[in-house]
């Protein structure tokens, strides 16, 4: 079937995005880091929460870019 | 809170105008745009014909008319600002359309287009994650302002066959209507059906042989609307995942290219036509890596068996976003925990 490897990518693709919403709902959510034991370690909280996942997104997008070079490369030299 | 037959009434109301704005005034907008020479070439089909561009400005007025009654109908403010979101992106793309733009110009002026949601405040707080919503009030104006420049762009870069863009936004548009309906409110869906119907009718147009081309206008209306929904409908994430395609087709284009150009700037072209008007992949490294060149790194197709292909993608794309609205759905409810 022609189309299988690209059903295969945008599958790929769609359990990535699962498991970066896993990763942010049940990982990083709840993470909480006491620094100085008073409001100002909400804020830092947010801060490292907010980079964490703006850097698991970056990671995703890296990976994504990866998987459709190798596949396009794959496919090309089969035919 | 509006009763299941007034949702059912304004629905068809608003649905019909739209229809029916679109479909009857698209000939007279081809009539006039081929009697004021403003046509491009079609260069997929043999004698490459002229084609007249662009329709945003029917698709605009259908969209708009229907948009209005609707807010006398319903009074919310989300439909000022997804209207207001719509126009700006016609706007932009309509400079596009008639004088040509570096590349960053569509990107950094859609960011503009994404400014009356946050001034009229119709988003959440809270990002649909699937599994949970994340309280991400800062972090969610940032997103506000990437997504509509991002969908606007995605739209704009799959429209490169006869129908592709219409075809796909209709597709697509049913996961997006049911999720704002499920995990938003019937309001939104109200405000979505006349993008979904206006592109409906649109399409008898636009596929294949087009008798016109939507152009950025269009293109950058379609996006821009269909991004604005997911945002006021609380289903980003859903849109996204009927996007996937097409986010794959930008995704592809922009990290093979390295940075953002318009397709015209590309020196080597993703795909080449033979004398038989059958598209052939570029084997040619530098070549960007476009949704079309995958679907053709098998062997060359028709024009109209890369368009088959396309939307078959989309509804492949549509039935994971259906999964995901039953997931979503199944945690809301507390069906399914972790």
């Amino acid at each position: 079937m022609r189309l299988f490897g690209l059903f295969m990518l945008i599958f790929v693709m769609w359990i990535m995005i699962l498991m970066v919403s896993y990763f942010l709902i049940f990982i990083i959510g709840p993470l909480h880091i006491n620094v100085f034991y008073n409001s100002t370690d909400r804020l830092i909280s947010s801060i490292i929460k907010a980079s964490l996942a703006i850097g698991l997104v970056i990671v995703l997008i890296l990976l994504l870019g990866t998987l459709k070079t190798k596949y396009l490369q794959k496919t090309l030299k089969r035919n | 809170m509006l009763s299941p037959l007034d949702i059912a009434l304004y629905g068809i109301i608003v649905s019909a105008i739209s229809f029916l704005i679109i479909y009857f005034m698209t000939p007279y907008l081809i009539k006039y745009l081929n009697k004021k020479g403003r046509v491009v070439v079609d260069y997929h089909k043999p004698g490459k014909p002229n084609v007249p561009r662009p329709a945003g400005p029917v698709l605009l007025i259908g969209i708009v008319m229907s948009e209005i009654l609707l807010y006398f109908l319903i009074l919310d403010a989300k439909i000022i600002s997804v209207l207001l979101t719509t126009i700006v992106a016609f706007i932009v793309g309509y400079i596009d359309d008639m004088k040509t733009m570096p590349g960053w110009f569509k990107p950094a002026a859609l960011i503009l287009a994404a400014v009356p949601i946050i001034i009229i405040g119709s988003h959440g707080n809270y990002l649909g994650l699937i599994f949970d919503n994340a309280f991400i009030p800062i972090l969610y104006i940032l997103l506000i302002l990437s997504i509509i420049p991002i969908v606007g762009n995605t739209i704009n870069s799959i429209d490169v066959f006869n129908g592709v863009a219409t075809g796909f936004i209709i597709i697509t548009m049913i996961p997006l209507l049911v999720s704002v309906t499920v995990f938003g409110n019937t309001n939104v869906l109200l405000i979505g059906l006349p993008l979904l119907f206006g592109s409906i009718a649109l399409y008898q147009y636009h596929k294949f042989p087009s008798k016109i081309f939507l152009g950025d206008s269009g293109t950058l209306l379609l996006g821009s609307m269909y991004a604005s929904l997911s945002i006021v409908g609380n289903s980003e994430i859903i849109g996204l995942i009927a996007l996937l395609p097409a986010v794959m087709n930008s995704f592809l284009f922009l990290s093979s290219v390295k940075k953002i150009v318009e397709h015209r700037e590309v020196k080597t072209r993703p795909v080449t036509i033979r004398n038989d008007f059958r598209l052939v992949a570029s084997k040619d490294k530098s070549a960007p890596a476009t949704l079309v060149r995958l679907i053709l790194a098998k062997g060359p197709l028709s024009e109209q068996e890369i368009i088959v292909r396309i939307f078959i993608l989309a509804i492949f794309s549509s039935i994971l976003a259906f999964i995901s609205i039953a997931i979503q759905y199944s945690f809301m409810v507390g069906k399914i925990s972790l």
